[in-house]
């Protein structure tokens, strides 16, 4: 049962399908019924106190209910999609671990707390990510994730610092709550004023600016998107559940939750950037052939729109589209991954060398895997934002809101919204064009296959995999949000997040017209991508700039390795060019320094010292010598002493 | 006026040339010879101060006396040499070294 026997992941589904109860009662307990929190002191650190503490309010019982609702169907499908992988053991051990840490993350009452489970979030993602570290592709990819969402805990630490030194505490109620410690701060005279400190108002900017540098780290907006879509090396049921459903929206709950901190400067820098990144990976998605790279790329796009949704001010709306678009983009990774995983066995079966996951390489399987062409098809619907999908209910809530919010504050504005009118019809666009290239037509690589084996080529994906991604189906119409299919103020997930009022007057000629337009836009773009990818009239050039540009993700990859990777190895070679030429030779010329001054040291101990030291002994020898002459025996000799003394005596008497 | 004075100058130099010739002659009788001129030149001191004794002719007394002294002191000297000479086979005092610390 247990270690590397454990194949069959038994406890990792038990332990999901526990979160999943648990969550669900507790949502029952919890949404739109009072506030439960509870902490206990964890350390102390000269005055303050850090506590460890649990809270739930709609927001976290919301996300309680999410997760596991979309780690359980992933976790049954695992089993199919892994099975026979010889490192299935540590699958279910990393899958269990990121469900922990997301789950931690959304019911921490400190920002310190949810720091911790944020990096352990993004610490299992890094596991997961290189799954398969046997592939040099994957260990690339995995150590790119973790690095670049480094930098958003960066951003994160900063916006910690910045709160701890403004408000003294790192509690979600004290500073959030109703009556929190940001409600009752202020900006007056160029200085941020709070109840317990005061700095200058540029550090309120900052402060919000840090956390949403976490956030788009963690949730791929532009320019750290990089790591996503390389992300896309991992097992697809993991990309289906963290970097699709729970891992990349950690940074849109993190924003909500830190909302009242933003002013109007940061709001607008969130929504700018939003749309920048809602807008870029639209367009990189029209030219991947890869069906995981597009829906990579189209998670990067709608987590652009749930920026937006934050940056306008409207977060329930983006979390409203968080929760849809975490039903849909599953079942759209896991569709995603049923046709890899036949199109891997027909690999192996024909003894071929094609990628499974290439588009120009599927064509016409919707003859072969009908269930899975109709629930990814209702998926793209709802990610296209077709009416009677729970797609069109959030993503049109944040079109007109933006529209609306356009309108207050400037025609300026109106970038926004247009932007985001176009970008969602290229959404349609290229969905539809993976739907077509891959279900509709002719299968493409059928010569290469037909003599190799007998009967069809591909078989439908099988039960343990298609359960869960019916249920997910289920949840991708609008009835589980909102009985009123076309209205998104009724759906109950906007009346529980408890946002009365916007900051700008409602616009109801907006709320048809937006609504008809992305209608309408869809159905065009259909039609064209029929009559393209379908019926074969391409009209456009395949090698033109902008479609070369757009496969190769605008070469932001090749700009990070020039600057990055290329700049950190010349520092380095520099580095080292400098220890070995520069300070190695100032060592060697301090050396011949000191050897020099000791060789001199040598000589005047040798000549001059020990030459002092012998002219004393000579002279010594040269009067003992003089003086031993007198003892040679002869008379006189002695005599000519005795005469002498006696001399010396006299002077001495005379004189002296 | 020749005064006491010239006499013990005279007597000085020749006590000098004595005690030159005891040190420096290379033959023993000249040695003797040195310190007869010695003695002289002590013995005509004597006689200069007797000019100061016209009552008991001390200094010309001592003189007498001190000329047979010197005498008798020459020929012992002269013995000395004569058996020195017997088992030297010579009279060089440099050579007469057998005294000294080997």
């Amino acid at each position: 049962m247990a270690g590397k026997r454990d194949q069959s992941g038994i406890i990792s589904l038990i332990g999901i399908a526990c979160s999943f109860i648990s969550g669900g009662l507790t949502w029952l307990a919890i949404w739109n019924h009072p506030t439960v929190s509870a902490e206990i002191n964890w350390f102390t650190i000269g005055a303050s106190t850090f506590k460890v503490g649990i809270l739930l309010n709609n927001l976290s019982a919301l996300m309680l209910l999410l997760v596991p609702t979309v780690a359980l169907p992933v976790h049954i499908y695992s089993r199919a999609y892994m099975k026979g992988d010889p490192g299935i053991h540590r699958y279910w051990m990393y899958l269990s671990l990121f469900c922990f840490a997301m789950l931690g993350l959304v019911v921490m009452d400190s920002l310190l707390l949810m720091y911790i489970f944020w990096e352990l979030v993004g610490f299992a993602s890094y596991l997961l990510i290189g799954f398969w570290f046997t592939r040099e592709t994957a260990v690339q990819a995995n150590k790119k994730a973790f690095i670049v969402n480094r930098i958003g805990d960066l951003g994160f630490l900063i916006g910690l610092a910045i709160i701890f030194t403004q408000f003294k505490t790192l509690n979600l109620i004290d500073l959030f709550g109703e009556t929190g410690l940001i409600y009752q701060s202020a900006v007056t005279n160029g200085q941020w004023v709070s109840p317990v400190n005061s700095m200058d108002q540029i550090w309120l900017t900052i402060a919000g600016l840090a956390f949403f540098l976490a956030a788009m780290a963690k949730s791929a907006q532009f320019p750290l998107h990089v790591w996503l879509p390389d992300a896309m090396e991992g097992p697809t049921s993991v990309s289906s559940l963290i970097h699709a459903a729970t891992m990349v929206a950690a940074g849109v709950f993190l924003l909500a939750t830190v909302f009242p901190l933003f002013n109007e400067s940061a709001l607008l820098f969130i929504a700018i950037i939003g749309t920048i990144t809602a807008a870029s990976a639209a367009y990189f998605a029209l030219g991947q052939y890869d069906i995981k790279r597009i829906l990579a790329f189209s998670t990067i796009s709608q987590l652009g729109f749930m920026m937006v949704g934050i940056g306008i001010g409207t977060w329930d709306a983006a979390l409203f589209h968080l929760v849809t678009h975490a039903f849909f983009k599953c079942l759209l990774f896991l569709s995603a991954g049923a046709i890899i995983h036949e199109m891997a066995h027909l690999k192996t079966h024909s003894h071929l060398d094609f990628d499974p996951q290439d588009l120009r390489n599927m064509g016409g399987l919707k003859k072969y895997m009908p269930k899975t062409f109709i629930l990814m098809s209702v998926a793209s619907l709802a990610l296209a934002g077709f009416p009677l999908t729970s797609g069109y209910l959030s993503k049109d809530s944040i079109v007109i809101s933006s529209f609306e919010w356009a309108l207050s504050k400037g025609d300026f504005y109106l970038i926004i919204p247009v932007s985001l009118i176009v970008i969602s019809i290229l959404t349609a666009f290229y969905i539809g064009r993976l739907i077509f290239k891959a279900f509709l037509g002719d299968f493409r690589i059928m010569d290469q296959v037909k003599d190799k084996l007998h009967g069809a080529p591909l078989h439908e994906a099988s039960k343990t995999m298609l359960i869960p991604m019916f249920i997910l189906g289920i949840c991708c119409l609008f009835p589980l949000f909102s009985l009123n299919p076309v209205s998104y103020h009724d759906s109950w997930l906007m009346d529980g997040l408890l946002l009365d009022e916007y900051t700008f007057a409602p616009c109801h000629s907006a709320h048809l017209i937006i609504p008809l337009i992305l209608l309408i836009g869809s159905i065009i773009s259909w039609v064209v991508g029929w009559k393209w990818y379908v019926q074969h009239t391409y009209s456009l050039n395949t090698n033109s700039l902008a479609l070369k540009a757009a496969f190769n993700q605008g070469y932001i990859n090749e700009l990070y390795q020039w600057i990055f990777v290329d700049g950190t190895l010349k520092i380095a070679r520099f580095c080292y060019w400098f220890d070995r030429y520069v300070v190695d030779s100032l060592v060697a010329f301090i050396q011949f320094i000191v050897l020099s001054l000791s060789r001199l040291s040598v000589w005047i101990d040798k000549y001059i010292v020990d030459g002092f030291v012998n002219a004393v002994a000579s002279v010594a020898y040269w009067t003992g010598n003089q003086v031993r002459l007198v003892q040679n025996g002869k008379l006189q000799t002695a005599l000519y002493s005795v005469f002498l003394f006696v001399l010396l005596g006299l002077i001495y008497l005379i004189f002296f | 006026m020749i005064t006491l004075t010239h006499f013990l100058v005279v007597s000085a130099c020749i006590f000098c040339i004595g005690l030159y010739t005891v040190l420096s002659k290379k033959n023993a009788i000249m040695i003797l010879v040195g310190i007869e001129l010695m003695i002289n030149a002590a013995i005509l001191n004597f006689v200069a101060f007797g000019k100061y004794d016209k009552v008991s002719y001390g200094g010309q007394i001592f003189a007498l006396f001190a000329i047979v002294l010197a005498a008798a002191a020459v020929a012992v000297g002269l013995a000395l040499v004569l058996n020195v000479y017997r088992h030297y086979k010579t009279i060089n005092p440099d050579e007469i070294n057998e005294l000294k610390d080997k």
